[in-house]
């Protein structure tokens, strides 16, 4: 398979407005906001829609649409369209404790079919690979069709299996061959990593908006071929690279926080820097991310959503609450306090640059000249009184401006791993409210088109894939054993759609494992390739 | 199940002993969640992620099982105690949940080995994973749970309580496997010994070994232990949460609870960023623990000074401009300014801003045979044990 056309289209979901870029190369053609709607997808097409009537490209000139979707985050948190799920753990005697489901909220036990399909059965493997239990597969296809009738979808979850895979692979072919070849099945192996009881919840939710992220696909695919668009879908997923919208459908988890791992991609796009912070400044808060070799930094922090902990990772991420927004109060011609209140929607009555009473960051940026003239996106002007914002003291413009530059690179530095300078990159609707230079950055960058940067994000079609492995070094030679786990990386960029030839090595982590004599360590690999048709 | 599994009920057992209403306490799901809290402040920086015990006890509660928790003086001196426990690697742990049978094995082998029941246990340690699993444990065998530990914060090794040091053998430790199998390993006065091969064992049991120690009397215990640390965790935790509630510092609430309601002086002092962190690796250097060197440029008040911490699992030894401020068994804590959340060794960061505070170790730990144990030359620091509030000057004995 390869892409014909030469247009590529970004959608990126947002929680108010759904953005969409038209690109060719590296040239924006066409841009858009439209209203996200509660379906997500009525939205999405709208945006298709938009772009094809403000480009005049021919459809069948488009060779891929990436997006950037809500829909699992929403179907989760509202507790809607989910799918019942079999929950199997592979365990005992280990772990009967803590038993699946633990912990979360009821009703979303509830939506995917409650405690009855749960079953715990002999599994699991050791750190070192050891089986803990051989499978009883008798007990499994027992408890298998006890389920059947009942759930739409299992979650296998086995101990150690994303070091060991094989008993998780086994049970969903005794799963296929029981109830129906077709039916989705979500290892936690290749879900996430060590960690059970997350890893457990990952997969299970995985499992629960398997028919949610289907529905949406086929629908935007139906969209795409009623409009003559023979292009490749593809999904953004939360660490920056995307999926082919076939294989999404397996893991719609990993579109989990896939919003800002967007934004860092824009930014990528727009700069064509790969390592750095992305600083996206809205109207109530701003967000500083981190990007290494083009594609986010992980954070230390795993999701939760919906009430329910899990080990899926989000791009590292610091959001403080400053924006164009935020309030700046006063004391006679002394700065009292720099927010975290905001005017949020109100800013056009509020704001001095408008007339308003209130003293927010918008009116220093429009009293420093930071701010003085009119942006594209916002159908509004910069100010309508900006004559009110210049007569703000100096000195409260001043103080504030310090203060509003000292927040920003304090939170830079915050997200650095080392003391040396890096390039940081100003995006998002605010980026004119903040002062254009930050201690502890070589450069800021600003550039045209930030304000779609999680749609331009998504055209960059790059993709990217995880392998685990533990080993003692005292048995086995450390290079050895990182070479294997590149190449399991490799092949798992490969079922990503990849190719694997191409691949490169992103990040290499070592982790010893503490209170334990004996050198054994995790070695975790990520690579990222480009995708095999392009 | 046995017969023997039904047969406990911590309030039986505390009616038996005769212990008044104001000498005991029900552990609801949102006192455990604030004794964890407290004692991973307590950790030291080390004792493992308490995540799964905590999960653990709240599930033994929503089984319907009672945590209740005894004031040692109302324990009497002729019963039988034993804790249980987790020994090994934590991220072991985190992917091999426990099983429900452990709890039973550990303590129906240790009774069958001493040839008397157990009649309550206790938290081996008042700081991380073992916080928390000694109430499970004790909720899901029926146990009481005695307001007591061997050390009122984590420490690595088996024998470094004050059980141990003031003469409680760490042994017989009962050791259970996966498959429910055991292992006794029993030798009297040779806890060091113990230690080794008991975490050998644990290795061979694939990273991790479920284990009942330190049997003792009523008597011993309240003559050996750390007494009240639980509740000192539990009101820690109390205040941290409260403090986050009420949108006031959590440190500053920290160092008024630990003055005023416990007259123990804690003192925050230094608040800095993580510049560098230098992580020792292989198994000749660092015998298997997570070993390294912290260092931590001042901010605010503190600018122009910095900090180095060196760590084995836990915090150990805390300078200030080259300057000794705080040597093991005193505690350290690094702490979250916004949050007061405790930060482990094994996840700090560069860049992270953290206030650092010290407190006094318990008098029980601070004997001959307690700095011989866990004092800074066992951890391979060429220096004398000095207290804490000497290094800082604000004793008030002198």
């Amino acid at each position: 398979m390869s892409i014909k056309g030469k247009y590529r289209i970004g959608i990126d979901v947002g929680g108010t407005f759904t953005d969409g870029v038209l690109v060719l190369e590296e040239e924006v053609v066409a841009k858009t906001k439209d209203r996200t709607t509660s379906d997500v997808t009525t939205g999405t097409i709208n945006v298709i829609d938009n772009l094809l009537n403000k480009s005049d490209v021919d459809p069948t000139s488009i060779g891929m649409i990436t997006l950037s979707t809500t829909h699992t985050t929403n179907a989760i948190i509202e507790r809607k369209g989910l799918d019942k799920v079999g929950i199997l753990r592979l365990a005992l005697p280990t772990g009967s404790a803590i038993p699946p489901l633990t912990g979360w909220p009821e009703d979303l036990k509830e939506a995917l079919g409650g405690k009855e399909n749960v079953e715990m059965v002999p599994g699991g493997y050791n750190y070192d690979g050891e089986p803990i239990s051989e499978l009883d597969e008798s007990l499994i296809r027992e408890k298998v069709n006890k389920m059947a009738d009942s759930v739409d979808t299992f979650a296998i979850t086995g101990v150690f299996s994303p070091v060991r895979p094989d008993q998780e692979k086994r049970v969903a072919e005794i799963i296929r061959e029981e109830i129906d070849e077709n039916i989705p099945i979500t290892l936690s192996g290749e879900i996430s990593t060590i960690s059970l009881l997350e890893r457990e919840n990952s997969a299970i939710l995985n499992a629960s908006v398997i028919s949610v992220m289907n529905r949406a696909i086929n629908a935007i695919e139906d969209a795409m071929d009623s409009r003559d668009i023979d292009a490749e879908l593809f999904i953004m997923q939360n660490d920056g690279s995307v999926i082919k919208g076939d294989q999404a459908t397996n893991y719609p988890i990993f579109t989990l926080a896939s919003g800002p791992a967007a934004s860092i991609r824009g930014a990528v796009f727009l700069t064509n820097i790969t390592d750095g912070a992305l600083v996206d400044v809205g109207g109530t808060s701003t967000d500083v991310g981190y990007m290494v070799d083009g594609f986010p930094r992980e954070s230390m922090m795993t999701v939760e959503i919906g009430g329910v902990k899990t080990n899926i990772r989000a791009p590292d991420l610091t959001s403080i609450p400053l924006g164009g927004g935020t309030i700046i109060e006063t004391d006679g011609e002394d700065v009292k306090k720099l927010g975290p209140e905001s005017v949020a929607l109100d800013l056009q009555r509020l704001a001095k640059s408008y007339g308003g009473p209130m003293t927010t960051v918008h009116d220093i940026a429009v009293a420093k000249g930071r701010l003085d003239e009119d942006l594209s996106i916002f159908s509004t002007p910069y100010a309508t009184d900006p004559e009110k914002a210049k007569n703000i003291p100096s000195k409260i413009v001043d103080e504030a401006w310090k203060l509003i530059k000292k927040r920003v690179e304090k939170t830079i530095d915050e997200m650095k791993t080392d003391p040396e300078d890096i390039p940081a990159i100003l995006v998002g609707g605010g980026s004119t409210v903040v002062p254009k230079e930050f201690k502890g950055t070589t450069k800021v960058h600003e550039s045209e088109h930030s304000e779609v940067a999680g749609a331009l994000g998504a055209t960059l079609a790059e993709i990217a894939a995880y392998a685990e492995n533990v080993v003692d070094l005292e048995k086995r030679d450390r290079q050895e054993a990182i070479d294997e786990t590149i190449e399991m990386a490799k092949n798992n960029v490969e079922k990503n759609g990849g190719d694997p030839e191409a691949a490169d090595v992103l990040d290499i982590q070592e982790v010893p494992f503490s209170y334990m004599p004996g050198e054994r360590e995790k070695i975790r690999v990520k690579v990222k390739s480009k995708f095999k048709g392009l | 199940m046995t017969k023997k599994d039904m047969k406990n009920d911590p309030y039986e057992i505390i009616d038996e002993w005769g212990v008044s209403e104001s000498d005991y306490q029900v552990i609801d799901e949102k006192a455990i969640e604030r004794i964890t809290l407290g004692a991973n402040i307590l950790a030291t920086g080390g004792g493992g992620d308490p995540e799964i015990g905590l999960k653990w006890a709240k599930n033994v509660l929503e089984e319907g099982k009672d945590i209740v928790m005894v004031q040692p003086e109302a324990v009497p001196d002729d019963v039988q105690l034993a804790c249980a426990a987790t020994l090994g690697a934590p991220v072991v742990l985190t992917e091999k949940p426990p099983a429900k049978e452990n709890t039973r094995l550990i303590f129906e082998k240790m009774e069958d080995y001493l040839e008397r029941p157990i009649d309550a246990t206790f938290p081996i340690e008042c700081g991380g994973v073992n916080s928390p699993i000694g109430y499970a444990v004790g909720g899901d065998f029926g146990l009481p749970v005695i307001d007591v530990d061997g050390m009122n914060r984590a420490f690595p090794e088996l024998q470094m309580t004050t059980f141990a040091t003031q003469g409680v053998p760490a042994t017989p430790v009962v050791t259970i496997d996966d498959h429910h199998h055991c292992c006794i390993v029993d030798m009297g006065e040779k806890n060091k010994v113990a230690e080794d091969i008991v975490r050998n064992i644990a290795m061979k049991y694939g990273g991790i070994s479920w284990i009942g120690c330190y049997p003792m009397k009523g008597k011993e215990l309240k003559e050996t232990g750390v007494l009240h640390s639980q509740s000192l965790a539990w009101n820690l935790g109390k205040t941290v949460m409260e403090a986050r509630k009420e949108h006031e510092d959590p440190i500053e609430s920290i160092l008024e609870f630990l003055e005023e309601d416990r007259g123990i002086p804690g003192a925050h002092i230094f608040t800095g960023k993580v510049m560098d962190i230098n992580r020792e690796f292989g198994s000749e250097t660092t015998h298997g623990f997570s070993m390294g060197r912290v260092t931590l440029e001042g901010i605010e008040e503190y600018e122009g000074q910095e900090a180095h911490l060196e760590f084995q699992n836990e915090w150990l030894v805390a300078k200030i401009d080259d300057e000794v401020k705080c040597l093991p068994p005193d505690m350290i804590a690094l702490l979250d300014p916004e949050t007061g959340e405790p930060i482990r060794t094994d996840l700090i960061r560069y860049g992270y801003r953290v206030k650092m505070i010290v407190m006094p170790a318990h008098e029980n730990m601070r004997t001959p045979e307690g700095i011989e144990t866990f004092g800074p030359r066992y951890f391979g620091f060429d220096e004398d044990y000095t207290p804490v509030e000497k290094l800082l000057g604000v004793d008030n004995d002198e």
